[in-house]
């Protein structure tokens, strides 16, 4: 404890500064309560769609409305924009501030790009195969469940780019250090659900 | 912890500076692959499709396992907390999806 | 020690003197001292208790005679729905909450909460979604579905008002808040026991407020989810529960019973804890049985999310899944029957004293076994067919609410008040609450088994004479009526007390054996001087039996680190508060095109939103350092 504080008053920071406070290793066990109940949270929105899978109510079924390319490309983004939040978790724990705000800006782009995926795709859906919210039980259960991931990425752009600009201001130290490790837990974890998501709804949709 | 810490920073040698990014970019090129099998069972078709959503599921769960694993770091030390609470959370989920596929339609 | 001073090193901090103090209002909007919100908990969970009870009353009212017409049949809709959903929601759990608030940082030793900032958080969310939800009779008409809002008798098609709207959107806003109000206290448990307190040290109060947040964590987001696809049905038009659209009404019946089930044990559990600290303090032994106590609250827990479906037998979910849900629900009776012997043997053979707490926790005992034996009835599916929506399942869980969880609460708050306050609540008003609550509730509840098993269906407004019905019912209002007495007797002695001096001491029922009592009644802001050393369980206990009158402090006299009082919490509530009014009226015609302007393209809902949001991002700009207060100053009180 002394350490933490020694360095943090002059300036260096510990090897993990987001577990050097009390208050840090409280926000990282918290935030890892949060997401079991984030767990749940996609979990009975999975067992909705799954419920409601086939009630196509005559609209479009999943075989006939997804195109498997596109998914395959939002995967690869949402995947690679993970792998770049670990690089800057590795960056901060170098307290290499330079390549922690390049790699966590290298994560939110990777992130727009895939939110711009699927906005395409929904309006896609919308506009060309009448597929919206009020279609079936079906469509309605598919918009919901994509669509708080998609609400879950959108929090993460706007969360990781203010920590983005704490960053500049307020630099690496025991207080912004958690909130970015915190943020890049809440970013794996999304794409934790997004791989159940492109497994359950898109490829079995097609499998059928 | 405290102790562990302060060996880390005041040693000699900090260990983990030099942990590379190489472990990582396994990790993700297992991910990829593990996607790749997934996307290509499906899109090649034909295969029976039980067996197809038995080995998507795999892919999915195996997938899953690794980035908590590695990028989440619920493989390190002092991590069973959180491993006891994600379980949870997997668990209730797990729950109420064997409750959709079972007992929502019947004949 | 760790949590004392941390952090805030780099800056130069303000002392306790140069702090800016609230006072007043402000002092309880801006509040993050665990202990004042605990009194807000209190008063606001007191206030929509007292709403449910008038409910309640109400509908007794109604029912005292065949045929009534005090009350018409969609009013009395109304009533029951908001009564269920009131004292479950916004009355019970906020108690609790006080209690755990009150209580929990107390007995573990730590000088607050992990997270003071969300305690508030949780607080505010939780009032606004409540105040919300009982706008409803005000603006157009309360929710009338029942307090569990089935399908389809909740979509649009049957529910035209605004009443179901009221319902969802204000249970997503407080169910929020009781979210955070968990994370926070598994938090704390984990993170902030006094040096000493391993898990299996600390007393049973905690543990159960333990396993009821990890309750919560797991149970909340299931009826989260349950609310916002109910919402979309009635305000998007989605068609998740609609059968037109392929949706399924018996969907909504396993996600709200998979949250419903697990929040009966959120309501029992703290109970539960409550009675094993009251028994054993006034018996002078320790707890029998401790480890089979926490053993049993786990396995609980556990059973209680295994067991959803035994609400649904009658839906025709088939023999296999009926056979399973009887059983798991049966097995509960076996950790809970542990729990009623280690009680029974607790007080085996102790010095017991009947106080008032003791005796509120001596009624628990047989009202809530009752309760027990009956849920054990209806887990025999075959026997549910009968008993199912009558008043045989009514008496069944208002014995194990208000027999167990209200039996519990008052014990507590007896227990607990000179804590909290500083004064004792009068002894002989305590025990005239006790005996008009406890026999009005069984001159209540006791005759609605009879008028279950001879047929009598709840939730409808009236019923013919010459059904037996008729003597049954009015014992059932009668002791409605003593009930209130009770109530209003414990409200007069909170308010005589009230007016006596503050003169508690540190352990004024002199057998204390927790941390609580270690401290000043009421503690301090920071509760510990020194944060204490805990050589067992049943901590001041064990230093009292070694001849010891304090604690052995585990640190020395030092500057103490506090949170910042803030209003943020506050204003990030009401931001909820009116994005959830905007959304709610978003399809609606207004005679006033200004207003339909606002409503109908959300700009209400993204100006709440946005307040929240900003008072948010305010929080995450601005560092909060805290405040110290300095060893001079420990010592000048």
């Amino acid at each position: 404890m002394t350490t933490a504080h020694a360095e943090a008053a002059n300036g260096t920071l510990p090897h993990e500064p987001e577990r050097a406070t009390a208050e840090g290793r409280n926000k990282v066990l918290a935030f890892w309560l949060f997401l079991g109940g984030e767990a749940v949270l996609f979990g009975t929105l999975f067992a909705t769609f799954l419920a409601l899978r086939n009630q196509t109510n005559d609209g479009p079924s999943a075989n006939e409305l997804f195109h498997l390319p596109l998914v395959a490309a939002a995967t690869f983004i949402l995947l690679v924009s993970s792998l770049t939040s670990v690089f800057a978790i590795q960056a901060m724990h170098r307290n290499n501030i330079a390549q922690l705000r390049n790699w966590l800006i290298l994560t939110v782009l990777l992130g727009l790009g895939f939110l711009g995926l699927e906005i395409y795709e929904f309006s896609e859906y919308v506009r060309h195969e009448e597929f919206g919210m009020t279609t079936s039980a079906f469509s309605s259960a598919f918009y919901t469940l994509v669509g708080f991931h998609g609400a879950h990425v959108a929090f993460g752009i706007a969360w990781i780019s203010l920590l983005i600009g704490q960053l500049s201001y307020k630099g690496l130290t025991v207080v912004t250090a958690p909130k970015i490790y915190v943020s890049a837990m809440y970013w794996h974890f999304i794409d934790v659900v997004w791989v159940f998501i492109f497994t359950v709804v898109y490829l079995l949709g097609k499998v059928g | 912890m405290t102790t562990d810490q302060q060996s880390k920073v005041n040693g000699v040698k900090h260990r983990h500076r030099t942990e590379g990014p190489q472990r990582h970019i396994v990790v993700f090129v297992f991910s990829i692959v593990l996607t790749l099998i997934a996307f290509a069972a499906v899109a090649a078709g034909g295969v029976n499709p039980t067996f197809t959503v038995v080995l998507l599921l795999i892919m999915a769960v195996l997938q899953v396992f690794l980035q908590m694993g590695f990028w989440m770091h619920l493989k390190d030390k002092g991590h069973l907390l959180p491993i006891i609470f994600m379980l949870g959370g997997f668990f209730i989920a797990g729950t109420c999806i064997i409750m959709a596929l079972y007992w929502v339609w019947w004949d | 020690m760790a949590h004392a001073h941390t952090l805030n090193s780099s800056k130069p901090l303000g002392h306790g003197s140069s702090v800016k103090r609230h006072t007043g209002l402000m002092d309880w909007i801006t509040t993050v001292d665990h202990k004042k919100i605990a009194i807000l908990y209190l008063w606001a969970g007191g206030l929509f208790f007292g709403i449910g009870g008038l409910e309640a009353i109400l509908i007794r009212i109604q029912l005292i005679k065949p045929m009534n017409d005090f009350l018409d049949a969609q009013t009395f809709n109304e009533l029951i729905t908001m009564h269920g959903t009131t004292m479950i929601f916004l009355g019970v759990m906020p108690v609790i909450f006080a209690l755990m608030n009150a209580v929990i940082p107390l007995q573990i030793g730590a000088r607050d909460v992990a997270f003071p900032f969300l305690n508030a958080l949780g607080f505010w969310t939780f009032l606004f979604g409540g105040i919300l939800l009982n706008l409803s009779w005000i603006m157009g008409g309360a929710p009338d579905a029942g307090w569990t809002s089935y399908a389809p008798l909740s979509t649009s098609t049957y529910s035209t008002t605004h009443g179901v709207d009221f319902y969802t959107i204000g249970l997503q806003i407080a169910g929020l808040g009781t979210l955070i109000g968990g994370i926070n206290f598994l938090a704390t448990i984990i993170t902030m026991r006094a040096p000493g307190m391993s898990f299996m040290r600390m007393p049973m109060f905690a543990w159960t407020t333990f396993i009821t947040s990890a309750i919560i964590l797991f149970a909340f987001p299931a009826i989260t989810v349950g609310l916002v696809l109910l919402t979309f049905d009635r305000i998007l038009g989605a068609n998740f529960f609609e059968v037109g659209g392929g949706g399924s009404p018996v969907l909504w019946q396993h996600i709200f019973w998979i949250f419903g089930h697990p929040e009966v044990y959120i309501l029992i559990l703290p109970a539960f804890g409550i009675i094993s600290e009251v028994i054993p303090t006034f018996s002078r032994k320790r707890l029998f049985g401790y480890s089979s106590m926490v053993f049993a609250t786990i396995l609980i827990a556990f059973l209680g999310f295994m067991v959803w479906a035994h609400h649904m037998f009658t839906t025709g979910l088939g023999p296999v899944a009926n056979a399973l849900f009887s059983v798991s629900t049966m097995l509960i009776a076996v950790p809970t029957g542990i729990k009623i012997f280690n009680w029974l043997f607790t007080m085996w053979g102790g010095q017991v004293r009947f106080t008032t707490p003791n005796l509120f926790a001596a009624g628990f005992i047989p009202t809530f076994t009752m309760g027990g034996v009956t849920g054990v009835m209806l887990a025999s599916a075959p026997a549910d067919f009968q008993f199912h929506d009558t008043y045989f399942v009514v008496a069944h869980f208002h014995y194990v609410i208000v027999g167990g969880l209200v039996l519990g609460l008052f014990a507590g708050l007896h227990y607990w008040w000179p804590k909290m306050f500083g004064r004792m609540l009068s002894e002989s008003l305590g025990k005239w609450t006790f005996w008009t609550f406890i026999l009005g509730f069984h001159m209540t509840f006791f005759v609605q088994h009879f008028l279950g098993l001879m047929g009598m269906q709840r939730r409808v407004f009236t019923y013919l004479p010459n059904q037996q019905f008729d003597l049954l019912n009015l014992v059932s209002t009668i002791g409605a009526f003593l009930m209130g007495v009770g109530m209003i007797i414990f409200l007069i002695n909170i308010y005589l007390t009230s007016r006596r001096p503050a003169d508690a001491s540190n352990d004024p029922w002199e057998d204390g054996r927790t941390l609580e009592w270690t401290i000043p009644s009421p503690p301090p802001e920071y509760n510990f001087k020194q944060t204490p050393l805990v050589r067992g369980i049943d901590a001041f206990w064990k230093e009292k039996t070694a001849g010891h009158t304090a604690m052995t402090p585990a640190e020395p006299v030092g500057s103490i680190h506090m949170p910042s009082a803030t209003a943020i919490p506050f204003v990030m509530s009401v931001g909820i508060f009116i994005a959830g009014l905007g959304f709610m009226f978003s399809r609606d015609e207004f005679g006033n095109a200004f207003m339909s302007f606002l409503f109908n393209n959300y700009i209400v809902t993204a100006l709440g939103l946005l307040i929240t949001f900003g008072a948010m991002l305010i929080r995450s700009l601005y560092d909060d350092h805290g405040w110290h207060i300095e060893p001079e100053e420990l010592e000048g009180r």
